[in-house]
């Protein structure tokens, strides 16, 4: 009986824990859904009297909320794309093949991961727009789709992989394309998605890189949109949330399937790190 | 003369034709793509960072009319009080950040190792604000501590607090509420990592600690924290660099006010280079915040000895 109790506790603690962490977004979607003269009147209030939709409403009459939406679902695509063919093919030779200078090139790409951001964004901006990168997507696509931290991944995940596999196709014939293309791909499907996913959030939550290389308001995506929509609407507060709920509720009904990935990509680099 | 033409010719296509068959070969075509791309991108603007701190770049003009000018930016530093505040309000913001996401991370860890029939819900719950838009996250927040209005001071007075606190308008509360939002915010990656390594702590251990007649707590103590201190010292070093990187919240949520009493130095350094176009000084300015990281990891390195074991 006293261990029954003390189970029952323990799933209350950690479930109170749980709605600790989440409910300023319980109240986000609450207050998405009030009036906006009601948002600030009984906010403890959680589930409105009454259902008013017309926030929702304006936001789907926006000149440009779905377009920065598209803009953002794009510029994630072709990132994963483009970071999907050349990390894997670096993570390959990094994981497999023996070439001169191996372990200090991954040591120097290692150490430029410590660098934070912040400190390169001005020659970035300078850089990037001499490329005529600048006012483009491709300012965050481009840059994104060299990083560091995904060779890492990968080349953890192909080290895992049997040698036995690769071995028998040489001695069949393959080439290190064949090997890659046909066993080492196939294989990395889960790895690959946890790829997707980081991708997805990162890109999706970025403030900074969309903010200092996009100037058109047409171009901008969701979390820069975000920020001009909430200036728009002012002291409009119901009208803010309703604009964020779309925005945030996406990667969390994304990330609460996918959890698994999320948490083995994570796992795989930050304990072996 | 002609057929050994043809002949290397031949001998040219073929050897590329089985490149992909010879390690060197294919290591070459699998990596230089990445790293071309890499060092243009990444590594050429680590390397322009320093060049134009030791320019006058600190107007617009064309790139032709700028000349290098020395340590004046670097100099300047030290003779401006709100870069200097701003490197202080920095190391503050550590001071709450990191142990906040460090004993908050390692401690939801503890508690997600057990099982317990809600375990899934709960875990999906506490790391749900990790993949919040940061917007989004700081519009939520400022409503919620909206001090004479938002719900939380509300729910204070209920309980009968008198003096409430100000937040996020406060001088004194600003830094740390922001620091405290970014903890609930981040901290589910500290507690994966952290709950990946304690699953990972050989159990022999504990059950001879369990026969030395040691309790929960000297458990935790003399078998789970050594045990785990590789992983700790990930934490803690990706930690203090993270904590330097908190333009996007800051700016969210006071804009480095009230005043300049939340103003960071990554705050300082985009509105230095994107609203006043110093791209030299701000750059000095980063290039300062980037050594000091760097002496913080190689004092964390050196440190290491005393309590990591691996």
């Amino acid at each position: 009986m006293g261990s029954l109790l003390k189970k029952v506790s323990f799933n209350g603690f950690m479930l109170l824990i749980g709605l600790m962490m989440i409910i300023p977004f319980v109240f986000m979607i609450s207050a998405s859904l009030k009036a906006p003269a009601d948002v600030f009147i009984n906010p403890l209030n959680i589930i409105p009297d009454e259902i008013y939709t017309f926030n929702y409403e304006t936001l789907f009459n926006h000149d440009y909320y779905f377009k920065w939406y598209w803009n953002s679902i794009r510029v994630v695509i072709l990132t994963v794309v483009f970071r999907g063919a050349f990390v894997t093919m670096a993570a390959y030779a990094f994981a497999r093949l023996e070439f001169k200078g191996k372990e200090l090139l991954f040591l120097l790409l290692l150490s430029a991961m410590m660098i934070p951001q912040d400190t390169t964004i001005v020659a970035r901006f300078l850089l990037y727009g001499i490329m005529g990168l600048n006012n483009t997507q491709w300012a965050i696509i481009l840059p994104a789709t060299f990083d560091v931290f995904f060779i890492f991944l990968l080349r953890q995940f192909f080290m895992g992989i049997p040698k036995d596999l690769s071995e028998a196709a040489i001695i069949d014939g393959a080439s290190h394309f064949g090997i890659y293309f046909k066993i080492m791909i196939p294989l990395s499907i889960p790895v690959l998605i946890t790829m997707t996913l980081f991708t997805f959030i990162w890109t999706w939550n970025d403030f900074v890189n969309p903010f200092i290389f996009i100037s058109d308001i047409d171009k901008q995506l969701v979390t820069v949109g975000l920020e001009y929509f909430q200036l728009e609407a002012g002291q409009n507060y119901a009208l803010q949330m309703a604009g964020s709920c779309l925005i945030v509720l996406i990667p969390m009904a994304l990330f609460a399937f996918l959890q698994k990935y999320f948490i083995e990509g994570i796992t795989m680099t930050g304990v072996k790190g | 003369m002609k057929s050994t033409t043809i002949n290397s010719k031949r001998s040219l296509l073929e050897k590329i034709r089985l490149l992909p068959y010879q390690e060197k070969g294919a290591a070459a075509i699998f990596i230089l793509p990445f790293m071309i791309g890499f060092l243009l991108l990444n590594i050429f603007p680590i390397i322009y960072s320093f060049v134009i701190s030791f320019m006058d770049y600190n107007t617009l003009k064309p790139l032709s009319e700028v000349s290098f000018i020395g340590f004046q930016n670097y100099f300047r530093i030290m003779d401006d009080p709100i870069a200097l505040s701003a490197f202080v309000k920095s190391f503050q913001y550590t001071l709450v950040y990191v142990p906040g996401v460090m004993i908050f991370g390692f401690l939801l860890a503890l508690l997600l190792n057990r099982t317990f029939a809600l375990r899934g819900i709960a875990r999906t719950m506490i790391l749900m604000p990790y993949v919040a838009n940061v917007v989004a996250v700081a519009l939520i927040w400022s409503i919620l501590l909206n001090p004479t209005n938002g719900p939380v001071n509300q729910f204070l007075s209920l309980l009968g607090v008198e003096n409430l606190p100000l937040w996020l308008v406060g001088v004194d509360t600003a830094l740390p509420t922001i620091a405290l939002i970014n903890v609930w915010q981040s901290l589910a990656f500290q507690t994966i990592v952290f709950l990946a390594a304690i699953q990972g702590v050989d159990k022999s251990l504990y059950e001879a600690a369990v026969i030395d007649g040691a309790n929960k707590w000297q458990k935790i103590f003399h078998v789970t924290l050594p045990s785990i201190s590789p992983t700790t010292f990930f934490l803690l070093v990706t930690s203090i660099i993270g904590s330097f990187q908190n333009y996007a919240t800051v700016r969210m949520l006071t804009n480095g006010g009230p005043g300049n009493a939340s103003r960071v130095i990554s705050l300082n350094i985009y509105e230095e280079a994107f609203a006043l176009n110093h791209y030299s000084y701000a750059s000095a300015q980063a290039i300062v915040l980037f050594l000091i990281v760097l002496v913080l990891t190689i004092i964390q390195w050196k440190g290491q000895k005393r309590w990591v074991h691996y």
